[in-house]
């Protein structure tokens, strides 16, 4: 039974093509349905914001072409799909799953976030999914956690806001509950409180020239609006301060911090300055307690992350490829299953067809003597049919079930259905 | 039999080391797993070996400081999450027990004037309160390395593999508080066993004013800590300087009793 992946990614699609891809969780059925139509067992479509990719089981030729075609109607200029896509098939297919749960084939290397989108995909593919594919993606996510466990992939923060969440998670250990002062209200400043948010951090105030913006920014995050002359106070009581104003000058000066930072008791205050041109005084940092980073710090951190993980491919790598052949050996003694039931019921018709034969020329048995016949028959079959299958499974088991299954194929003149070696 | 255990158990301990020391040198903590089950089975033999001490004298001191050591480092693994402990505990419970099997270990035999309960309780007690003492410092320590490397901006191995700030504060108040109790349990225990069973204090003066500047110490550290407030760096630089004056004013008053040679400090 073959595997296929029908994708686009972030290496082969831009930005703005893979957001027309991109299935929200309420179209992956139907989306499916309409590939597994066109000739396949099982799908899952795995679908983020860097991917979009139709994994399917015993797909018949038709099924990635129909994959394409629904890409095409999604991007909806009249274009074919073919230029973004790649198709990878069997073993390939099976190891693009492992890189991809095992953050090998993101955007930023050895990322966490994927291994929980792998996992949603599969749930929400589940109905169609089948068995094959049910196992690869069980199989795909213990990759995801393996290679998570014994490499260091995943240490070490490896993008700025990574790297904004890792220098304030060394202050404080935990997030969750810290509460946060935004300083300006435009698009990287709330990018960066979403990050923070996702950590657990409660943004509480949100402060910038023009009060409106900051309301604008505060309701959608649950947070009080501040002018900024009302947000130095603020310094004395929350845990992080994040600054990004489009200010061409400092409005962060040591006198607004120095004076609230005493009356902190000794607590850290983490201000993270995303701002360029800088938004906080360099003196500020000198503050006692008080730990400034600017985007060349996040940057300096980020950059040794990724340094750190990219070492650690070769590893993430190898791990892929045990767990590959793992699942291929699993995948190739499936394929021998249903040559070994036909393989028994045929000789069982012969051997019950041979025996009612023999049975009406000796109709002078009793029926205990005819029962014993027939357990002699059955008993003879099984012997004969004891190695074989044994070396069946045993060819299978070791990766060379194909060859021997076409043998048997031939020796007994059985049909292709059921595997396609 | 009983150098057996303690040798496996200093193998483990410097197994142990040998992984923290090697995942600080790489910039990142020794997985969890392994940093737990290694230090676990070399504390399992060390029990079994502790076991069958008499603890009276100075090598089966030094020996169940080592095991306090490498108990404490497990306590703050799994409840702080803070493996770096190692790089301090795993080192000096391998020289402890090295030292103690030099020293020579003998099998458990009845005080001569009995209360064999009140000494090894007293002996226990304080102990822990010692090794709970030099958990603060070491806490202490990690969060100076941490602080200045955050500071700093170096993003190096000390930034990378030592916990987060607020945890080896937490863990540094935690070891001062739970240890001052204990070293306050291990005096009383000291002065009844000395009154009941002995007399009268008759042990060295020396030894007397240690145990009892330890404990005045460590009772104003944890004052500090609780009564005053003190956090982060401040609290920092006083279990720093309680541990250095217990420490110093033990050498000192080594270096001034009677006799010679190295034998003097044990």
């Amino acid at each position: 039974m073959s595997i296929t992946v029908v994708g686009v990614n972030h290496r082969t699609a831009p930005l703005d093509v893979r957001e027309r891809f991109a299935h929200a969780p309420h179209e992956v059925s139907a989306s499916l349905a309409r590939v597994l139509s066109a000739g396949a067992e099982g799908g899952v479509l795995l679908s983020t914001c860097n991917r979009t990719e139709f994994y399917l089981s015993a797909a018949q030729e038709a099924a990635p072409a129909a994959v394409t075609a629904l890409l095409a109607d999604r991007l909806g200029t009249g274009q074919p799909a073919d230029a973004y896509t790649y198709t990878q098939r069997d073993r390939a297919a099976v190891r693009h799953l492992y890189r991809v749960s095992a953050g090998l084939d993101s955007m930023i290397l050895g990322e966490s976030q994927i291994q929980g989108q792998v996992r949603d995909a599969w749930e929400q593919s589940r109905a169609q999914a089948g068995p094959v594919l049910h196992r690869l993606f069980q199989s795909a996510l213990l990759v995801g956690s393996r290679v998570r466990s014994e490499t260091g992939l995943g240490h070490g923060a490896a993008s700025a806001p990574s790297a904004a969440v890792e220098l304030a998670g060394k202050i404080f250990g935990t997030l969750n509950g810290k509460s946060a002062l935004i300083l300006g209200a435009g698009d990287t400043a709330e990018l960066a409180a979403t990050c923070l948010r996702a950590e657990g951090v409660q943004v509480t105030l949100v402060a910038n020239r023009s009060i409106d913006r900051a309301r604008a920014v505060a309701e959608r995050h649950g947070a009080a609006a501040l002018t900024l002359d009302e947000a130095w106070e603020q310094f004395a009581t929350v845990d992080i301060v994040l600054c990004s104003t489009a200010a061409p000058h400092s409005v962060v000066t040591w006198a607004h911090v120095a004076g609230p930072i005493g009356r902190r008791g000794g607590r850290q205050l983490c201000i993270l300055d995303l701002a360029v041109p800088r938004d906080v005084d360099a003196a500020v940092g000198q503050l006692e307690n008080v730990f400034l980073y600017d985007v060349d710090d996040l940057q300096a951190v980020a950059a040794h992350g990724a340094a750190q993980r990219r070492a650690e491919i070769p590893k993430a790598e190898d791990i892929v490829e045990q767990e590959v052949a793992t699942f291929w050996t699993w995948h190739d003694a499936l394929a021998v299953v249903p040559v070994i039931k036909e393989f028994r019921s045929r000789l069982d018709a012969l051997r019950a067809a041979e025996l009612e034969r023999a049975l009406k020329h000796l109709a002078h048995l009793s029926s205990e003597d005819r029962a014993q016949i027939e357990r002699f028959s059955h008993s003879l079959l099984n012997k004969f049919l004891h190695e074989p299958t044994r070396a069946l499974k045993e060819a299978a088991e070791h990766g060379r079930g194909y060859a021997l299954l076409e043998a048997v194929r031939r020796l007994f003149g059985f049909g292709g259905g059921g595997t396609d070696a | 039999m009983l150098s057996n255990l303690h040798l496996i158990a200093l193998a483990l301990y410097a197994v142990a080391a040998a992984l923290a020391l090697e995942a600080f040198a790489r910039g990142r903590s020794v997985p969890r797993p392994l940093a737990l089950a290694v230090p676990s089975a070399g504390v399992a033999f060390h029990v079994a070996g502790v076991a069958q001490l008499a603890l009276v004298g100075v090598a089966p001191a030094l020996s169940m400081l080592a095991l306090f050591l490498v108990l404490l480092q497990l306590v703050s693994e799994r409840v702080f999450h803070a493996s770096a402990v190692a790089l301090f505990t795993a080192p000096l419970a391998t020289g402890l027990v090295g030292l103690a099997l030099l020293l020579g270990l003998a099998p458990g035999a009845e005080p001569p004037l009995g209360g064999n309960a009140w000494l090894i309780s007293h002996i226990t007690l304080s102990v822990l309160g010692l090794a709970l003492l030099a958990l603060a410092f070491i806490a202490a320590a990690l969060y100076l390395l941490q602080f200045r490397a955050l500071k700093a901006k170096r993003f190096g191995p000390i930034f990378l593999s030592l916990p987060p700030l607020e945890r080896l504060d937490s863990l540094n108040r935690s070891a001062l508080v739970a240890g001052f109790p204990a070293l306050t349990a291990g005096v009383l225990l000291a002065v009844g066993y000395a009154l009941r069973f002995a007399g009268g204090i008759h042990v060295d003066k020396a030894q007397v004013v240690w145990g009892l500047f330890t404990w005045v110490v460590v009772g104003a550290a944890v004052w500090l800590r609780v009564v005053r407030h003190w956090a982060g760096r401040r609290a920092a630089f006083a279990s720093i300087a309680a541990f250095a004056a217990v420490l110093l004013v033990y050498l000192a008053l080594k270096l001034s009793a009677p006799g010679g040679g190295a034998e003097r400090f044990l």
